[in-house]
């Protein structure tokens, strides 16, 4: 998975399940490990966003072939992350990169895509169940849905379940305070350190 | 009092001028400096309304330069990709032209007609801006790089993974996608602005390598940036990525002028003074790198302040170089072009620089 080889990731979690090793922890002790990895060496630019991505594709492979075979109630007990580009904008690789590495995190994460209604944020945060809301952008126009999302899950009375993060070129610390969020993410790793800190 | 040209070219010579010079990268905010109420999408689409708001824009600010910078879907929207153009907000693609691996050796086969669509208004644009104020200001057209108009083509993420994936299609894109580009330079030399900027935004450790950086940029960035040159251009480049590949595209490109931004929040974003200190200005006039937000959420005071602040950075560091004025204050990306931002930012920018930018070492 390290080395971006979605079709090895995927015969290797088949392998782990047909030997008998539980689907936690080849996720645990195989992708998360992996994505660790692959998240170090980004940060110290050993490896950059082609690789990366590439290891995000076989990850997400992999976890096609053991999220199914992990027990209800191990689901039940993780974090559940929604997240999305906020309506207006698409540019999503800062969504992805964030989304991959809180899947690696052990989080189960809901990518609502980009460009998404305020509502949507506010429907998935209810039906999911939702421990955190995390939105970016990379356009200023759109920053103000930010604030929207975050004034609507107030209205739906959502606010206290959640911590609300968010990310993206425009957005800033200062930024998160205006509006009322709990948490700014700097990249992706740093993302991921600050909701498990605020968890 | 120098005029705006006698201090440009002194600063790119690194000769002592009567202060810094100034260019808050304002462009398609100045729309909103027009006559008659302009959206941006009348603005992006017409080149007599394109070119009225940078003409508008100098005479309420009085910067040192006019530089033509629309957005970065003009050339993927040449090449047939889907945008979305919101009234008052900045254009993006929504359906890229790559759907298939075979679609990059497809899709951009045939070279756009420089004369027609966006990429014709921007040059049609920046010929009538030109002509009115390039007596006044130094000028520049704005181009996107080969990899830039791909990523906006095909969708970023994609390109990024086929660059392993479908090595060699990629190429074949990025090598017809330069064509391109070549005959846009050709376009915009018809123009005769005093420069042409590069966008060349992938040059970024966030993005890629040296080693990707090379293969899938620097190789087809070479020839454009010499035609630039031959074409009787300042080569300019605009990067305002994180993490740039200074010594690519400051010391070993050579461009005349380089604009970039500054990420304090993220570790090894180099500030004003670093790069002034490590050599980039020695031999080009780097440009930064107040943050453009600060032009939106910033009052007039604040915004004064950090400018007041950037200058006194910039002016030690020069002093300590043994430099005289190679640095435009500038805001490292394009000042948003959204109707909240506010113009009184922009021209306090510049005045704060008229008022403080002197350079006296002692």
């Amino acid at each position: 998975m390290v080395a971006g080889k979605k079709d090895e990731s995927i015969r290797h979690a088949k392998e782990a399940l047909d030997g008998g090793v539980r689907a936690l922890d080849a996720i645990d002790h195989g992708l998360v490990k992996g994505m660790t990895i692959v998240g170090d060496k980004y940060a110290a630019h050993e490896m950059f966003l082609p690789q990366v991505l590439l290891a995000a594709d076989a990850m997400y492979g992999a976890l096609d072939v053991l999220l199914p075979h992990i027990p209800k109630e191990e689901s039940a007990k993780r974090v559940n992350v929604v997240i999305g580009v906020v309506e207006g904008d698409v540019h999503d690789i800062g969504k992805n990169l964030v989304k991959t590495m809180f899947t690696a995190g052990g989080m189960t994460v809901f990518d609502l895509g980009r460009d998404v209604p305020i509502e949507n944020f506010i429907i998935n945060t209810k039906e999911k169940a939702a421990n955190v809301v995390a939105m970016s952008t990379l356009m200023t126009p759109t920053m103000d849905g930010m604030k929207q999302c975050v004034d609507g899950l107030i209205e739906a009375g959502l606010r206290m379940q959640v911590k609300i993060i968010i990310g993206g070129a425009p957005t800033s610390k200062e930024f998160a305070d205006d509006i009322g969020a709990d948490l700014h993410g700097i990249s992706a790793q740093d993302a991921v350190a600050k909701v498990k800190g605020a968890l | 009092m120098m005029t705006h040209i006698e201090r440009v070219v002194n600063s790119l010579q690194d000769k002592p001028v009567d202060r810094l010079t100034t260019y808050p990268i304002a462009c398609g905010v100045q729309r909103r400096l027009l006559s008659t109420p302009t959206t941006y999408a009348e603005w992006a689409s017409d080149p007599k309304k394109y070119a009225a708001a940078f003409i508008a824009g100098q005479r309420a600010m009085d910067y040192d330069f006019a530089i033509g910078l629309m957005d970065l879907s003009v050339c993927a929207a040449d090449y047939g990709a889907g945008v979305r153009m919101d009234e008052q907000n900045t254009p993006f693609v929504v359906d890229p032209v790559v759907k298939s691996p075979e679609d990059y050796e497809k899709k951009f086969a045939n070279v756009p007609d420089p004369t027609k669509g966006r990429s014709g208004v921007i040059v049609e644009g920046t010929k009538i801006f030109v002509d009115a104020i390039g007596k006044e200001v130094i000028t520049a057209g704005f181009l996107e790089g080969p990899l830039l108009i791909l990523t906006q083509s095909a969708g970023a993420e994609k390109v990024f993974m086929d660059m392993y994936n479908h090595r060699s299609a990629v190429h074949k894109a990025l090598s017809d996608i330069t064509k391109f580009d070549e005959v846009m330079v050709d376009a915009f030399s018809g123009a005769k602005p005093a420069g042409l900027v590069w966008d060349y935004l992938w040059g970024s450790y966030s993005c890629l390598g040296d080693k990707e950086y090379e293969e899938f940029e620097s190789q087809y960035a070479r020839g454009l940036n010499k035609r630039t040159a031959d074409k009787g251009m300042a080569f300019c480049i605009h990067n305002c990525a994180d993490l740039p590949h200074l010594d690519t595209q400051v010391k070993a490109f050579k461009p005349a002028i380089y604009s970039m931004a500054w990420y304090p929040l993220i570790p090894g974003s180099p500030s004003a003074k670093e790069t002034i200190m490590k050599g980039y200005s020695d031999n080009c006039l780097m440009a930064g790198n107040i943050d453009p937000q600060a032009f939106v959420r910033y009052s007039t005071e604040k915004i004064e302040k950090t400018t007041i602040n950037l200058l006194q950075e910039v002016k030690t560091a020069l002093c300590a170089k043994g430099l005289h004025s190679r640095y435009v204050v500038a805001s490292g990306c394009e000042v948003p072009p959204a109707l909240a931002t506010k113009l009184e930012n922009i021209k306090a920018v510049v005045d704060t620089t008229k008022k403080y930018g002197q350079v006296a070492c002692a």
